[in-house]
């Protein structure tokens, strides 16, 4: 370790400007350190080769569609457009009814997702590698995790349906079911990023276990996590309209009727009911993920 | 170029209603080696980030031989911040990157966006690459990635990316401040070899007295954003210390206490 006498000893190596640089230079490096001058060629072809290889066989794909329908159909597609865009009968519709879905869904989304959140952050913390050590128990977890997740919201509200009939707690348990899964996952894995250093500084003053969970940990995950399950509730709020199709209740319900009877104008109006409600959502979540997140 | 010049007039920076810089008025020639010591927040790093342009100045301009840096924008502006190498208290390497890539990062500013986009370097890049990693002693993890390498070895390998600009000036920005007194010697060596072999101007943070005293003929003495001593370290008294520092009991400070200097003659409680 006498690295600082580097500088004095030898012959000079010069100062750093690329016009110095020669090819003899260049061969003397090349020959000393091969690997700094990148891939060697057949790597290279190999490797362009492959790419190359990868995006015939996507534009191949794009071959396979039968694009002509698209065109062929156009007229139709335009004869609904029109439908839609006729609200001269709008004073009939059952506003209440609209609106009584509307809110049912969104109220569905957060209470399915808050529920989740809650079950999983216990969950999260028991599937981390740095609070569970034993491999075995962590790979129980994670497997649960993934059952939760692996079936779609759809499926679970189908099973829940049966279960519990139809109505709006049937798409509460779904999106229960499947966000456990996923928030679960997403708190394990952001558990695993918390920097060790401040868990050893709450550990080094004697606390016990779950205190340097709470304290050393939990801090610097809260704003992943709230941020997170914020995302969920708007994301959900979106899924939930389709749970609606499937008799799991809300404003989904409600659409699915207006299509099979060509009311195209209600559905219209269903659409822009839901992207309204969808783009509060949003706004508000992300006013209080910002919010939250300062304050720590 | 020769006499190059860079002077700062009336520098101020204001974040808020908080004063950072405060008027700052300097000229530095070509080829000087300053250290700037201060009680931390007394603008030493915005100094050197108003220099290199990382933060504008509210008031006040930059001059590089007689012409006015401070309006440069655009391509002129990363010309400019090419030229006034920076290296860091935290290195600030990419650490997903091995270490040759870090220093090759020092050519971007001249390279053609393809090249940037495909991290096409040319040979002649990679051989000035291999030799600023030699100088430096750190040839041999040139493929390693950045954050397997020790403290020291990360500031290294930063100081070859300054070198890789080609800089006239090279700002350093605490540069040993994260280290151990050994690699404190050799980042400092480091530095002050560059300044004397190659000429390149560079201006130091440091937060040791007597690692400017050692390594820089001219200290310039920041306090709540002014320059309050600009001078050798001859004229660095006692009281000019006490006045940057302020009043800490009644001995002020006591160089032996904040050392961090591996020379005997700074440590006399302890080799005795």
């Amino acid at each position: 370790m006498s690295d600082h006498v580097l500088f004095a000893r030898g012959p000079a190596p010069g100062t750093i400007r690329l016009d110095a640089i020669t090819p003899a230079d260049i061969a003397a490096t090349r020959a000393r350190l091969p690997a700094a001058f990148g891939a060697p060629p057949r790597t290279r072809a190999l490797r362009w080769g492959i790419g190359l290889l990868l995006l015939g066989y996507l534009l191949y794909l794009h071959w396979l569609f039968d694009f002509e329908r698209v065109f062929t159909n156009l007229p139709r597609v335009w004869v609904i457009v029109r439908l839609m865009l006729d609200w001269s009968q709008f004073a009939t519709w059952d506003h209440a009814e609209l609106f009584r879905s509307m809110i049912e869904t969104v109220a569905m989304a957060y209470l399915g997702t808050m529920l989740a959140a809650l079950v999983a952050v216990p969950l999260g913390f028991l599937g981390a590698r740095n609070v569970i050590p034993s491999r075995i128990f962590r790979f129980v977890m994670r497997r649960i995790f993934d059952g939760c997740r692996g079936l779609d919201q759809l499926i679970w509200a189908l099973v829940f349906v049966r279960a519990v009939g139809l109505g709006p707690i049937a798409g509460v348990l779904a999106i229960f079911v499947a966000d456990v899964g996923v928030l679960a996952k997403l708190f394990a894995e952001a558990i695993e990023t918390a920097e060790r250093k401040q868990i050893e500084g709450v550990q080094a003053t004697g606390a016990g276990r779950v205190a340097a969970l709470r304290y050393g940990i939990l801090p610097q995950v809260l704003p992943v996590m709230i941020s997170q399950t914020l995302y969920q509730i708007e994301s959900n709020s979106r899924e939930a309209t389709i749970l609606g199709l499937v008799g799991a209740g809300g404003i989904g319900l409600r659409l699915s009727e207006r299509i099979q009877i060509n009311a195209w104008d209600q559905v219209a109006y269903i659409i822009v009911l839901i992207l309204i409600t969808v783009a509060l959502i949003d706004n508000v979540s992300k006013a209080l993920r910002i919010r939250l997140i300062r304050g720590g | 170029m020769g006499h190059g010049v860079l002077e700062l007039d009336h520098l101020t920076r204001r974040f808020g209603d908080k004063v950072a810089v405060a008027h700052a008025s300097l000229k530095i020639q070509d080829g000087e080696m300053v250290g700037i010591i201060g009680r931390s927040g007394a603008g030493k790093s915005t100094l050197l980030r108003l220099i290199n342009r990382l933060i504008e100045p509210s008031e006040g301009r930059i001059l590089a031989d007689g012409r006015d840096v401070t309006a440069l924008t655009g391509s002129d502006l990363r010309a400019w911040r090419a030229r006034t190498a920076m290296i860091f208290q935290q290195f600030n390497l990419v650490s997903r990157l091995d270490v040759l890539t870090n220093v090759l990062t020092g050519r971007l500013n001249r390279m053609s966006g393809p090249r940037v986009l495909l991290k096409l370097f040319t040979q002649e890049e990679r051989a000035l690459a291999i030799r600023a990693l030699d100088r430096l002693g750190l040839a041999d993890v040139a493929l390693n990635r950045a954050d397997a390498l020790s403290g020291g070895q990360q500031q290294r390998v930063a100081i070859a990316r300054a070198l890789m600009q080609e800089p006239r000036i090279l700002l350093a920005d605490e540069p040993i401040a994260s280290l151990d007194p050994l690699n404190a010697r050799i980042v400092m060596d480091a530095l002050a070899d560059i300044n004397r072999r190659d000429g390149i101007t560079v201006l130091t943070n440091l937060h040791t007295l007597d690692t400017a005293r050692t390594y820089c003929r001219r200290i310039i003495g920041m306090s709540a954003g002014r320059v309050v001593f600009d001078g050798a370290p001859e004229d660095l008294t006692e009281a000019a210390v006490r006045a940057l520092y302020g009043e800490h009991g009644a001995e002020g400070i006591d160089e032996r206490i904040t050392s961090t200097s591996l020379s005997g003659a700074a440590m006399p409680a302890l080799a005795r």
